[in-house]
């Protein structure tokens, strides 16, 4: 059901126009949702064999706009334009008929399938009997010409976040696409990947093909782009070169003042040593996780634990919560010993946990606030919710969350305010907890968020809890913690002193070169 | 999708007006009617007349009312299963064979214990055991579940298949304890006098269909209510419905959980096989095959979106369109019962369906004209 409603409004536009017209274009372009702008008259344009960044904070309009550039959504005003002539997209199939393809975020791709059988799924001219040798040649092809190292035959769930994206990339490329649009296609890369990555993008530029790369992280895109476009609150902020782009100005354009970030250490003098972990060692499926971990968190100090996703960090934070039990080595959380005694162990012994996963582990989604607020408390026969709603009340009010009310389900809330809500119920609601655990606290969240999310933990922090923040925004870790350790494949690589670490020597630690 | 030049899209609500909790059962029974109502006027039928004599004869008379009470009794046993078990995502689809292990348990109970007892406390006892056995008749699916994964609907389907099997084991393929020995006719033995309820007659001399544990089913569905809105039981498990990570976070018992679910679903059956015994049937009675009650019972629960107090206006519902239909089979212009059963899918079809416009807001738009 691909009818393409295709409207050629500038007539006779012909192949000679071709090079001077930009490849593709957004003229005044607005997309409202319920309650939001997300694009309000945006203006974008990208040549032929470029890369155009769209650069800004989470809810600044960019995915949006790629959506729209690519068919998904549906603007309410303005224009999209391929080569000079309107085009008319009712769906992500109308923009690959254009030769415009998306790789989203989150990878749309069948586990149990082949890389090649997933390369042409949803093609439409496929016979009955897969061809299974000619496409798997052609998708061969296809990495081999732009840097793509993939096996055709492999099983798409064996693979890693970063061939996954290749298969995504070859997916489009195999589609014919001309322009492709890269959703956060760093979010989820190690540092290695990432450099292929650009090489791949820098390969499919040469042939004349165009990407827009959606970002919003500053530090890489002034390397690969050729334009960098900032967006805010929906609209279009400024737009730079290359060779013109400065970090500090990039940074304004997207945030929309100065930022200032001070780093936050502990004021007061660390006492006793509240969370140790000791000797610790996980496997699972055979594969060692974790092995010989050991650290101490002191009350009134915030040990960050950095590191690139998948080293262990989600483990660790499970073992110490009580989540997962270790096979050797030992957790103490104000004296007593918890790593066999379970999540309710752990908690009864003074340990709170805000987990990454903000809705959908830290809060049940459809409950409401007070619901969530009873979650990790005692509870008896009956449920108390009448003293709950009393604190999700107050805990409105002190923290500024912004609800319609405290029987509002938390899935209803920004990501911010539902942070705030988990991190309040954690840190002040659980009774006694005085070690908290905490992953990515900030994750997804916009500037404003951040800081109060800061300012909170820095709040307990001087309290006098001792924190474990295991996050993989360096940033946070160098602006908060007062000791910085590194995990890299299980085990920590390095600690350092927050107030003088040496960020090179972090980073590298990071990607897994011993210094 | 396109339709005629129309365009028309799905796009999820954000939240659902409470206006349309009512009207979409509403018209979802009203849709039903004219479906039916095409297939009566099909079949040589006036589908006015034939709806009022149906509403007559399953809701407005006497007689009509208090069949349907009596039957809705184990029908809302088997939709509180059904709906007690799918608010967990637990789609258990065994309530049918749960209700037959229910009347045999009631009535083992009836026949071996009730002898000796006062009325007040043998009734509780069959009751128990009706309870009991359909708690364990799920055992199993529910071990599997919790401790393997194994799919519940496939080991609970399965099931009633055994179930009814024993059933009629019982009464036609032996001469065991299940049996009347009086007689060489088929019938299930009878439980002692103290385990049977007498009928309301509701302050008239008739006699009528409905019994006492009309008012237990009820009781039940009322407490059920309450007490998963109020018990730390019901929370976590409203936190599992909701999101099993989440409770995994919480340090909640999911295994626990999942079994402790299926038991109780399997229990409330139970305990509807068990009404059957104290009530109408005094035995074990392979009439209770005929009727469907527990696949009935997922429909109810369907109908009323798993809400408890809801089963009881929806058992009533459903049950007063068999008793209507029933009566309609032998009236003076006999209608098929099929008619009354074709009422019935077209119910739940539209219940169903009218779940997506609970869910999704419909727009319908031109579409722009090609290439002008």
């Amino acid at each position: 059901m691909a009818n393409l409603a295709v409207v050629t409004s500038v007539a006779g536009s012909s192949s000679s126009s071709r090079t001077s017209q930009p490849a593709l274009e957004a003229r005044g372009v607005t997309k409202r949702f319920p309650g939001v702008v997300a694009n309000d008259a945006v203006d974008f344009d990208l040549a032929r064999g470029e890369v155009h960044t769209l650069l800004g904070e989470n809810g600044a309009g960019k995915s949006t706009l790629a959506s729209v550039l690519c068919g998904l959504y549906r603007p309410e005003e303005g224009q999209v334009l391929r080569n000079g002539a309107e085009i008319r997209l009712n769906s992500p199939r109308d923009g690959l008929a254009h030769g415009i393809a998306m790789v989203h975020q989150h990878f749309r791709l069948v586990d149990r399938f082949t890389v090649a059988e997933n390369v042409v799924l949803g093609h439409k001219s496929l016979s009955f009997v897969l061809a299974t040798n000619d496409i798997e040649d052609r998708v061969a092809a296809i990495t081999q010409e732009f840097g793509l190292p993939l096996n055709p035959r492999a099983v798409v769930g064996d693979l890693s976040a970063g061939e996954r994206q290749r298969v995504e990339i070859v997916k489009a490329l195999y589609q014919g696409a001309e322009v492709l649009l890269l959703d956060e296609p760093t979010a989820l890369l190690a540092p290695p990947e990432v450099e292929n990555l650009f090489v791949t993008v820098r390969a499919m530029t040469h042939t004349g093909k165009s990407v827009v790369f959606v970002s919003h992280k500053l530090g890489e895109v002034v390397d690969i782009s050729d334009r960098i476009t900032v967006m805010r609150g929906g609209k279009v902020t400024g737009s730079v070169r290359r060779g013109e782009a400065d970090v500090r100005k990039l940074a304004e354009l997207m945030v929309g003042r100065e930022i200032n970030i001070v780093p936050r250490r502990a004021k007061s003098p660390m006492s006793d040593v509240l969370l140790s972990v000791s000797q610790v060692h996980l496997e699972r499926d055979g594969a060692e996780i974790l092995s010989d971990i050991n650290l101490d968190v002191r009350a009134g100090e915030i040990v960050g634990v950095a590191g690139v996703a998948g080293n262990g960090q989600r483990d660790l934070a499970e073992v110490i919560a009580g989540l997962q039990t270790p096979q050797q080595g030992n957790v103490t959380v104000c004296g007593t010993p918890t790593a066999r005694s379970g999540a309710l162990g752990a908690r009864r012994a003074g340990l709170a946990y805000v987990p990454e996963d903000r809705l959908g582990t830290g809060l049940a989604p459809a409950m409401s606030i007070v619901d969530n607020m009873v979650l990790t408390r005692e509870r008896g026969f009956l449920v108390d919710r009448k003293s709950a709603l009393a604190e999700s009340e107050q805990f409105i009010r002190q923290l500024e969350i912004k609800t319609p009310g405290p029987l509002t389900p938390t899935r209803k809330l920004s990501g911010g305010n539902a942070q705030k809500v988990l991190l309040a119920r954690e840190l002040f609601a659980v009774s006694g907890a005085r070690v908290l655990v905490v992953c990515s606290p900030t994750r997804g969240l916009d500037v404003g968020a951040v800081e109060a999310v800061h300012a909170l933990l820095d709040e307990a922090r001087d309290a006098g809890k001792a924190i474990l923040m295991v996050s993989e925004d360096l940033d946070e870790v160098m602006t908060l913690a007062d000791r910085v350790m590194v995990l890299y494949r299980g085990k920590i690589t390095l600690e350092q002193p927050g107030t003088h670490a040496d960020l090179e020597r972090v980073g590298r630690a990071m990607a897994g070169i011993a210094s | 999708m396109i339709v005629l030049g129309y365009r028309v899209r799905m796009e999820q609500r954000l939240s659902t007006p409470r206006s349309l909790l009512v009207m979409v059962p509403v018209f979802s029974v009203f849709f039903a009617l004219v479906v039916g109502g095409i297939f009566l006027a099909a079949t040589g039928h006036p589908p006015i007349g034939t709806y009022l004599k149906l509403v007559d004869n399953g809701y407005t008379s006497f007689y009509g009312i208090t069949d349907t009470l009596g039957l809705a009794t184990p029908l809302i046993c088997t939709g509180l299963a059904a709906a007690f078990a799918f608010r967990m995502n637990l789609y258990s689809i065994g309530q049918e064979g749960q209700l037959y292990l229910g009347m045999i348990g009631g009535a083992w109970a009836g026949i071996a214990l009730a002898d000796s007892l006062p009325t007040l406390v043998a009734v509780p006892v069959v009751l128990l055991f009706g309870a009991f056995a359909g708690a364990m008749w799920v055992a199993v699916p529910a071990l599997l579940r919790a401790r393997l994964g194994t799919s519940e609907i496939v080991s609970t389907l399965l099931l009633n298949y055994v179930a009814l099997n024993l059933l009629n084991y019982f009464i036609f393929g032996s001469t065991g304890f299940f049996r009347d020995p009086t007689t060489s006719f088929p019938q299930g033995r009878p439980v002692a006098e103290s385990a049977r309820l007498s009928p309301i007659s509701f302050f008239t001399d008739k006699v009528t269909n409905t019994y006492p544990t009309f008012f237990i089913a009820v009781i039940l569905a009322v407490v059920l209510f309450w007490l998963m809105r109020l018990s730390n039981y019901g929370y976590e498990t409203a936190v599992y419905a909701d999101s099993p990570n989440t409770a995994r976070y919480a340090g909640m018992n999911s295994a626990w959980l999942q079994s402790s679910v299926l038991l109780i679903s399997g229990a409330l059956a139970g305990v509807g096989g068990a009404m059957y015994v104290v009530g109408p049937a005094g035995k074990v009675d392979p009439g209770l095959l005929q009727v469907g009650l527990g696949y009935a019972g997922i429909v109810v629960a369907a109908l009323a979106r798993y809400n408890f107090i809801a089963v009881i206006v929806a058992a009533v519902l459903f049950a007063g369109l068999r008793t209507g239909g029933n009566a309609l089979q032998i009236s003076s212009d006999p209608v098929p019962i099929a008619i009354a059963v074709v009422l019935q899918g077209a119910v739940l079809l539209f219940a169903l369906g009218g779940e997506l416009f609970r869910r999704n807001k419909v727009t319908i738009s031109r579409v722009q004209a090609a290439a002008t």
